[in-house]
């Protein structure tokens, strides 16, 4: 049975972040049930068209998907067991906020077979996640993890983020030091991205949030690597770290081009050689819209797309996969490319396995460029 | 209106750019009614777009206008309108050769400006009768008097019931027609000897092929005249012959001495109508072709390349359908190391370049990577051979050179005195070489220097209009060579040379423009993975360095449930600004470094 991973979106949150621009819609509590009805539909329609798969791992993503009753959660996934058996060992990762976490709720999604919980905990100086328009506070954070543990939970993850204005390196430090106190499975540190339309974007065009600069970023982000090595979670891919068989499978379906069908509102698909996607608005996926920009891709966008998502995982780009897969070596019309990068220290290849050394990653998309330029050669 | 030479009237329109010469014209046309008023748009005689928006002719234009005078008899004046360019003195020159008068407009504010001068020099070099008109009578700071007095001081012209006229308000029009038919004379050429007509004019026509537009000077000619251009060595047979109405063609049997119009002939390529060259009859060919004919030759060169190279024949064929037009536009293909396939063109000067750029981007819908303009250098090399060298990559190397020259120009300056100290300071700066100083009515002084051409294309204009916020005019005309210090600047990218951005210059220029050029490839240059060292070199010496720093981060942090889209649309812009850039070397360079080059501090 071919393996197959779910992503569901629930696009609800208590307030929005001053960074955020996904789906995600503040204030429409009065939507939940009829999203849900909505979400439940979505996945008995696709019943028919998943015959012969497994479901080998799920992802609950938001938005908030702790916000409403666990019972939702629970439901979504004995419907989804329904539509599709799911692998024995199937990881069932919850993406949830401190702050809007109960015990009765992760009881509730616990036994429903949620066995990964990834908090959003971002950093833990009060200061900074005011700033950041979070609405929980570090210790939350803590107790969340806790909380966690009781309902029993052997595997959470801390979202963390850097390179935000204000942020000093004594105060990065101090989160990461926090973060693996709590002793959590699974770090993912990811730099801010100011996305236009945001608040944080506003503040930082009017000058009123000063971003740190380039070297300080990379400082920060080394600092994670070696900081969390040191505590025992391995770096996988360039803003996750895991303890050793911690390493979140369902990403990395993403970043391998595995199958993925993605649920709900601004959920996205990659299925059949298809990339497709449902509304990004909560109006336009209650209105019944599903499957937007579908677009099948040939061996040239699988060729790129491999390039640039392989090369983010530490593992590397298979080398031997990819000349099955394209019927060509790799190297062929990129000797140049390859030659510059490795002599530069960007790249390094063993194992038969190309990857992005540490300096790489921090210029992984100009490196990708390079990488690609060859291509139509 | 049958042909009787004492009824014709000859003439063209001079004027400072700005004075309202196109404006004048179209109210005499208006005036003698071949132009109803709603069949008019503003300035007729300027039909391509971009002279209407420059208010500059870029081509001559001959209008025929039958005008029935105050004494009752019917005239016939034939308008030639005239380049308003110092690129096109040449033409210029020509077209006055088929007028018997000029009218001279002055602004009554502005007064007589360096174009009004030079063009009055030109008009008595052909013995015309000018006839001054004061313009723009009608403005608040228009002071007529005074500007009469001035051009009877300063160009001895009798102002003396001279036409004061307001264009743009339609006075006064009449009595420049007037004026016209009293004062301009009638031709007085021989319809029986053998046929001299010269050409002022050529340009391309879809159904006719390629036309001469002429002044008949002597005898006549007819369709299915056989005829012969003097200096082009070619024979065609007439297919038509006519007048010119501001909307099209007016054919008649045949034009006689004295009159104005087109020859048409079924010409393929309008590098076989020669401006200034003599039309003759094959059969009965006059003696002597009529004098002052010199083939135009390019003056300014440079590269003009498809930003992206998958354009290169539409550049071609674009080109080729400018130059069925403009008999001074050349081009040939070069190639360059930087920046692929692509053509060498000549022009007449800067004027002419920016124009036939504007062109092919706006008409042809082109994207292009222009490199810096050149002069055309002369060579003499060591072993006696003399060499014109129009693209710096050609320069043989320093050791095979004996020495060098430049095209050198006359060049004056009217300018009002309290900026005199800051023109004279600039063409100091320029090489220039003082050769006379006059005061002028108005508190205004003319000034007159020897400058190298090559200075003038560089950011002469730019320079001289900043340090005299615009009050300064400028005109010059070519002088001939002279020998100079000159040398090759190159730059190099990392280590790699860029004959793209190579340039020829005075030695003692070659510190601060090496420096200059390194400054904005700097800027112009996006970081990259390593770090780029520019160099500005003379002969493998470097003079000057900067550097572009390494890139130190671009990744982006994380893909969100499964979206890749934002990733993929980055990466789609990344690799599309990478399709815009010139590989040079292992270094990527934005088509707009080659141009940042050109625009000096």
């Amino acid at each position: 049975m071919s393996a197959l991973s779910l992503y569901i979106h629930v696009p609800f949150c208590r307030s929005k972040c001053a960074y955020c621009d996904f789906a995600s819609y503040p204030g429409r509590e009065g939507d939940w049930r009829r999203y849900f009805e909505a979400l439940w539909g979505e996945i008995d329609a696709w019943a028919p068209r998943l015959v012969g798969r497994r479901a080998v791992t799920a992802f609950f993503g938001g938005g908030t998907p702790t916000l409403m009753d666990a019972e939702y959660i629970a439901e979504t996934l004995a419907r989804l067991r329904r539509a599709v058996p799911f692998a024995p060992d199937a990881e069932i990762t919850c993406e949830g906020n401190p702050g809007t976490l109960t015990p009765e709720k992760l009881t509730v999604l616990r036994g429903a077979g949620v066995n990964r919980l990834s908090l959003g905990a971002q950093s833990f100086d009060d200061a900074l996640l005011t700033a950041l328009g979070r609405i929980h506070t570090a210790a939350q954070t803590g107790e969340a993890v806790r909380m966690a543990r009781e309902a029993g939970f052997g595997n959470v993850s801390l979202d963390l983020m850097y390179a935000l204005p204000g942020q000093s390196m004594a105060q990065w430090r101090d989160t990461l030091d926090a973060a693996v106190a709590l002793g959590v499975e699974h770090i993912s540190a990811y730099s801010l991205i100011v996305e236009p339309g945001t608040p944080m974007a506003a503040r930082v065009a009017s000058g009123a949030a000063a971003l740190p600069e380039d070297d300080e970023v990379n400082a920060m982000q080394r600092h994670a690597v070696h900081a969390l090595a040191g505590a025992g979670y391995g770096r996988y891919e360039i803003s996750n770290f895991a303890c050793r068989g911690f390493e979140c499978r369902h990403n990395l379906v993403y970043w391998d081009r595995g199958e993925y069908l993605g649920l709900g509102c601004a959920a996205h698909s990659l299925l059949e050689g298809r990339r497709f996607h449902n509304p990004e608005s909560l109006d336009g996926y209650l209105a019944g819209g599903r499957e937007e920009e579908a677009q099948r891709l040939t061996a040239a966008d699988a060729a790129e797309e491999t390039v640039m998502l392989a090369t983010r995982t530490t593992r590397g780009l298979d080398l031997a996969r990819w000349e099955r897969e394209f019927g060509a070596p790799f190297r062929r019309g990129r000797e140049a490319a390859l030659a510059r990068l490795a002599r530069g220290g960007w790249i390094e290849t063993d194992g038969g396995f190309l990857r992005l050394t540490p300096r790489g990653m921090e210029l992984h998309n100009a490196v990708v460029l390079e990488l690609l330029e060859d291509t139509k050669a | 209106m049958s042909y009787d030479q004492s009824r014709i009237r000859n003439f063209c329109i001079i004027a400072h750019i700005d004075h309202g010469k196109s404006t004048l014209a179209d109210r005499i046309l208006e005036k003698t009614g071949v132009m109803k008023l709603r069949d008019m748009t503003d300035q007729v005689l300027d039909s391509m777009e971009l002279e209407r928006e420059r208010g500059i002719t870029i081509k001559s234009k001959a209008v025929r206008m039958p005008y029935t005078a105050r004494d009752g008899r019917e005239y016939e004046l034939n308008l030639i309108d005239t380049p308003g360019h110092v690129d096109f003195t040449y033409e210029v020159s020509r077209a006055l050769a088929a007028c018997e008068g000029a009218v001279l407009v002055v602004d009554a504010s502005q007064g007589i400006e360096a174009q009004t001068l030079a063009n009055v020099y030109m008009a008595l070099d052909h013995d015309l009768e000018i006839r001054p008109v004061i313009n723009k009578i009608d403005l608040p700071s228009a002071q007529p008097e005074v500007v009469k007095q001035e051009i009877e001081d300063e160009i001895g012209l009798d102002c003396e019931g001279c036409p004061l006229v307001s264009a743009k308000q339609g006075i006064g029009i009449e009595d420049v027609l007037e004026d016209i038919v009293n004062n301009v004379p009638a031709p007085k050429d021989d319809p029986k000897a053998p046929l001299q007509a010269l050409i002022f004019d050529s340009y391309y026509d879809n159904y006719r092929g390629a036309i001469s537009s002429v002044r008949v000077k002597a005898g006549s000619v007819k369709v299915g005249d056989r005829i012969r251009m003097m200096a082009g060595k070619c024979e065609f047979d007439v297919t038509e012959v006519g007048a010119y109405l501001p909307l099209g063609y007016s054919p008649r049997e045949s034009l006689s001495a004295g009159e104005v119009g087109y020859i048409a002939a079924s010409i393929k390529d309008i590098a076989d109508i020669h401006v200034g060259d003599t039309i003759t009859l094959a059969n009965n060919p006059a003696a002597e072709p009529l004098p002052g004919y010199k083939p135009v030759l390019p003056m300014v060169y440079c590269g003009i390349y498809p930003a992206d190279g998958a354009d290169y024949e539409n550049l071609r064929d674009a080109l080729e359908k400018l130059r069925l037009n403009d008999a001074a536009l050349s081009y040939e293909p070069e190639t360059s190391v930087a920046l692929g396939y692509g053509f060498r063109c000549g022009f007449l000067g800067l004027l002419h370049m920016e124009i036939i750029q504007q062109r092919l981007e706006r008409e042809f819908d082109l994207d292009l990577v222009t490199t810096a303009p050149s002069v055309v250098y002369k060579v003499v090399k060591t072993d006696g051979e003399t060499l014109f060298i129009d693209n710096p990559t050609n320069l043989p190397t320093a050791q095979e050179i004996d020495w060098m020259e430049e095209p050198m120009v006359d060049a004056q300056v009217i300018t009002p005195q309290e900026f005199v100290g800051a023109i004279m300071e600039l063409c100091q700066d320029k090489r220039g070489t003082f050769r006379d100083m006059k005061y002028i009515e108005g508190g205004r002084v003319l000034l007159k220097y020897d400058l190298p051409l090559n200075e003038v294309i560089y950011d002469f204009f730019d320079q001289l209009k900043s340090r005299t916020r615009g009050y300064a005019s400028f005109d010059y005309e070519l002088k001939g060579y002279e020998r100079s210090d000159l040398v090759k600047l190159d730059m190099l990218l990392n280590g790699e040379q860029c004959d793209a951005l190579s340039i020829i210059v005075h030695r003692d220029r070659a510190y601060p423009r090496g420096r200059s050029i390194a400054e904005k490839l700097k800027e112009a240059i996006p970081r990259q993975l390593f770090e780029i060292p520019i160099q500005a070199a003379i002969g493998g010496k470097v003079i000057a360095r900067e550097t572009v720093k390494a890139l130190r981060k671009d990744v982006l942090a994380k893909c969100y449930g499964g979206d890749i889209s934002r990733k993929k649309k980055l990466l789609e812009k990344q690799k599309e600004g990478k399709k815009r850039m010139r590989q040079v070397g292992s270094v990527s360079v934005p088509s707009e470094a080659f141009m940042a080059v050109l625009k000096m501090d």
